[in-house]
């Protein structure tokens, strides 16, 4: 389980933005007027929770705008968002948002399982360990002014939830940065991606096709869920996949 | 907890209660008392129906207003402190679904992120 010290660093208010970053923000999803989390079956990878207490935007047509306002991290990577900068793009360039997920503390959810169950000791131990695929385990800190000076308070036991990702403008992030992640721990942010887009991502039909004569280097198994098994296959051309397999 | 369930637990009274005095479903204030129905996503009406019911003024029922990403009449590092203070550490609890898989676990779990990219190519800097 990382320490503090070993997770966050400090960010001046005019740095470059990076891969990592925690920041204060509104994140919008669009849905249907009053709809909860989608899906009836519980599926901890795919379904995506709703946040407490979202503003609401009535749209027309019976569709509204939930507004979370909570903190994020950037998992856009570094190289992208320097990309975005050394082709001097501005500000109110098209290309300007970055990919966020939002950061969900202990004191302000229970977790619970797919009976509704409450688990919270099992579900923490698991994400302390960064065993799930959709979530980083972001550890306490006693006082954040290490990190964030002027910022003399406690910060609680968090994750961020990989399943809520989000975009949001450049210029947003940079007005509200509390925070970064070290370079070692934004290494584990990008396994975490890596394995969260594997294991959500099943390829199509014309995906397994254009595979058809490639060599596979590579099979690494994900998952398994009763009957099946996901894997993820790499071949020759450096090319990969994520396949789901009937055991019986 | 919200204002409204701080409310009902000092006065001791049930949702059933309340609603009856308030002419409204207990479920209705069960769910505004719990935070799953923000006070903002309700008729006016509602509000001072339960504020009357329980003899107070409606505001005493309202949250704080959180205070909002770039809201420049706070310096930064007062607006970030009230942020963590808001957001971190909420007074209202909300049942949130866990992330971890009822499945097995994948073998990638144990493996650092140095071992995880080890055979990973280098990425085309050309693709730009």
């Amino acid at each position: 389980m990382p320490d503090a010290a070993d997770v966050y660093r400090r960010v001046e208010e005019s740095g470059a933005l990076s891969s990592g970053d925690i920041a204060y923000l509104s994140l919008a999803r669009t849905r249907a007027a009053g709809e909860g989390p989608p899906g009836e079956a519980f599926e901890p990878v795919g379904r995506i929770p709703a946040y407490p207490r979202p503003a609401v935007l009535a749209l027309p047509h019976g569709r509204e705008i939930a507004v979370d306002t909570m903190f994020a991290l950037i998992v856009t990577h570094s190289c992208e968002i320097d990309r975005q900068k050394n082709r001097g793009v501005t500000a109110d360039h098209d290309d300007c948002r970055l990919t966020v997920a939002p950061i969900v503390p202990e004191p302000a959810v229970t977790l619970v399982g797919p009976d509704g169950e409450v688990e919270k000791a099992v579900s923490w131990a698991a994400i302390e360990r960064n065993e799930p695929v959709a979530s980083l385990y972001l550890p306490p800190v006693d006082d954040l002014s290490e990190f964030a000076p002027g910022v003399g308070l406690p910060w609680p036991r968090a994750f961020a939830d990989l399943r809520g990702l989000a975009t949001v403008s450049r210029r947003l992030v940079e007005t509200d940065r509390l925070c970064g992640l070290t370079p070692s721990y934004v290494g584990m942010l990008q396994r975490q991606l890596a394995r969260f887009f594997t294991w959500r991502d099943l390829a199509r039909h014309e995906l397994v096709e254009a595979m058809v004569g490639r060599r596979i280097e590579a099979a690494v198994p994900l998952n398994t869920s009763q009957d099946r098994w996901r894997v993820a296959l790499t071949t020759d051309d450096g090319s990969s996949l994520t396949v789901e397999l009937r055991t019986q | 907890m919200t204002r409204l369930a701080s409310i009902i637990e000092d006065r001791d009274i049930t949702y059933a209660a309340l609603a009856g005095r308030a002419r409204l479903q207990a479920r209705t204030v069960r769910m505004l008392a719990t935070g799953e129905t923000p006070l903002d996503n309700v008729a006016v009406g509602t509000i001072r129906r339960i504020a009357a019911a329980l003899a107070v003024p409606v505001a005493e029922l309202l949250e704080d207003e959180p205070v909002y990403p770039g809201d420049d009449s706070l310096l930064r590092t007062e607006r970030l402190s009230a942020a963590v203070r808001d957001v971190m550490w909420p007074r209202r609890v909300v049942r949130y679904p866990t992330p971890v898989e009822t499945s097995g676990r994948d073998e990638i779990a144990d493996l650092t992120p140095d071992e995880f990219f080890e055979h990973m190519p280098d990425i085309d800097a050309r693709r730009g």
